[in-house]
């Protein structure tokens, strides 16, 4: 009995002693890692708007829903959503710019765990050329953007409408 | 053993790579370019260094029934402290890693040295063979990560792991239409390990016979 409790003080003993480590050494460096997250993502936000300074970007809302992950607002331009959609494997991630009327300014692909020149169209260009300027909230964004690659491509599309749906009704 | 001896034991003698086959997961995985290779020797290095010690500070108190739990519990602390220091202040280093850093709490070398040699011995002994051997498992990554980035691209680089878009040299050794892709694959890499540990196996070899040689002309 008294060697399993000794056995069980010392165990605890270093299990709390590697605790207050780990603490410490997070204090010290969380504030740098979420510094250097909020930059690179500052830089996926810049391939959209590339001409205003990095403190017009925003973080408006987190969490959303299942696919809207972050909505970012930028002073003057409108939101851009952080959106993450199912697929046929792993989805995709994009981030997608709308103005105030819900007009699709830009898309962009983060990424894309489809199949490799299928599922993975929805990365291409003629894609993302097909979505600018599309009215996300009218039915014209509804047509076949890519023929034969509606599992990756249809939720990507219902992502924008969704986004667009959740401007017009809560960010006005 | 002297302390000389123990400490160069990790470079030929008991290479923990290529002489006794430890850490091989890893070393298969990143050893695609020189910075990848660079980055997880000195990862690999501290944490060794320091689990080392540590354990044979308290190698008098652990009772021996549940010393490799007390061991786990602190290379995954020291792991986990250098993959936020990482984190922090190289993430690009981080991005090419990526789970590399934390498997080394698996990397068989640095509960090995735990087990065989800090549980047994002095401090500052132990923390030479920390030395030692995470030099060893430097060394070996980058001869294979060397010859992989050369083979498959033609070119050898470095990049201040602290800032990326810091090139510190680029040498073009092979025509790019020369470079062999398949070496930054797996084949590549088991390609590349196999040749390195006959080398060093023949020289090992090599070098016994001719002691053996000697003893038997002694006579």
């Amino acid at each position: 009995m008294k060697k399993i409790l000794h056995l069980t003080v010392f165990l605890a003993l270093i299990a709390a002693l590697a605790g207050g480590a780990l603490g410490f050494a997070n204090s010290m460096t969380a504030p740098v890692i979420a510094e250097n997250e909020l930059k690179a993502e500052r830089d996926t936000l810049k391939v959209i708007y590339d001409d205003v300074p990095d403190s017009a970007f925003v973080v408006e809302k987190e969490n959303v829903s299942k696919t809207i992950q972050k909505v970012f607002k930028v002073e003057g331009k409108g939101y851009i959503f952080k959106m993450k959609v199912t697929g046929y494997k792993d989805g995709t991630s994009f981030l997608v710019a709308l103005d105030k009327d819900g007009k699709v300014v830009d898309y962009v692909a983060i990424s894309n765990g489809d199949t490799q020149g299928l599922g993975s169209k929805v990365t291409e260009k003629p894609f993302r050329e097909k979505l600018q300027g599309a009215d996300a909230l009218g039915s014209e964004i509804d047509e076949d953007t890519i023929t034969g690659a509606t599992v990756s491509s249809k939720p990507v599309i219902e992502g924008i409408k969704e986004a667009a749906k959740y401007q017009a009704d809560h960010l006005k | 053993m002297n302390r000389k001896e123990n400490f160069t034991a990790g470079f030929i003698r008991e290479n923990p790579v290529f002489s006794l086959y430890l850490g091989l997961c890893s070393t298969l995985a990143i050893t695609t370019t020189l910075n990848n290779a660079i980055g997880m020797g000195v990862a690999v290095i501290a944490v060794l260094i320091m689990s080392n010690v540590i354990i044979s500070l308290i190698r008098n108190i652990t009772p021996s029934e549940i010393r490799i739990p007390v061991y786990i519990v602190i290379i995954a602390t020291l792991v986990k402290v250098i993959q936020m220091l990482i984190k922090a202040y190289a993430p690009s280093l981080d991005t090419a890693l990526g789970v590399f850093i934390p498997l080394i709490v698996v990397n068989c070398i640095i509960l090995g040295r735990a087990e065989a040699f800090a549980s047994k011995n002095k401090v500052l002994d132990s923390a030479l063979d920390g030395l030692g051997m995470g030099l060893g498992y430097t060394v070996s990554i980058i001869i294979m990560s060397a010859i992989r980035q050369i083979l498959a691209t033609g070119v050898i680089s470095f990049d201040n792991p602290f800032n990326a878009a810091q090139n510190i040299f680029t040498l073009r050794i092979i025509p790019d239409d020369f470079a062999i892709s398949m070496f930054s694959q797996p084949f590549g890499a088991f390609c590349t390990f196999a040749c390195l540990a006959a080398g060093l196996a023949a020289y090992k070899a090599h070098k016994e016979n001719k002691a053996k040689k000697l003893e038997k002309e002694a006579k």
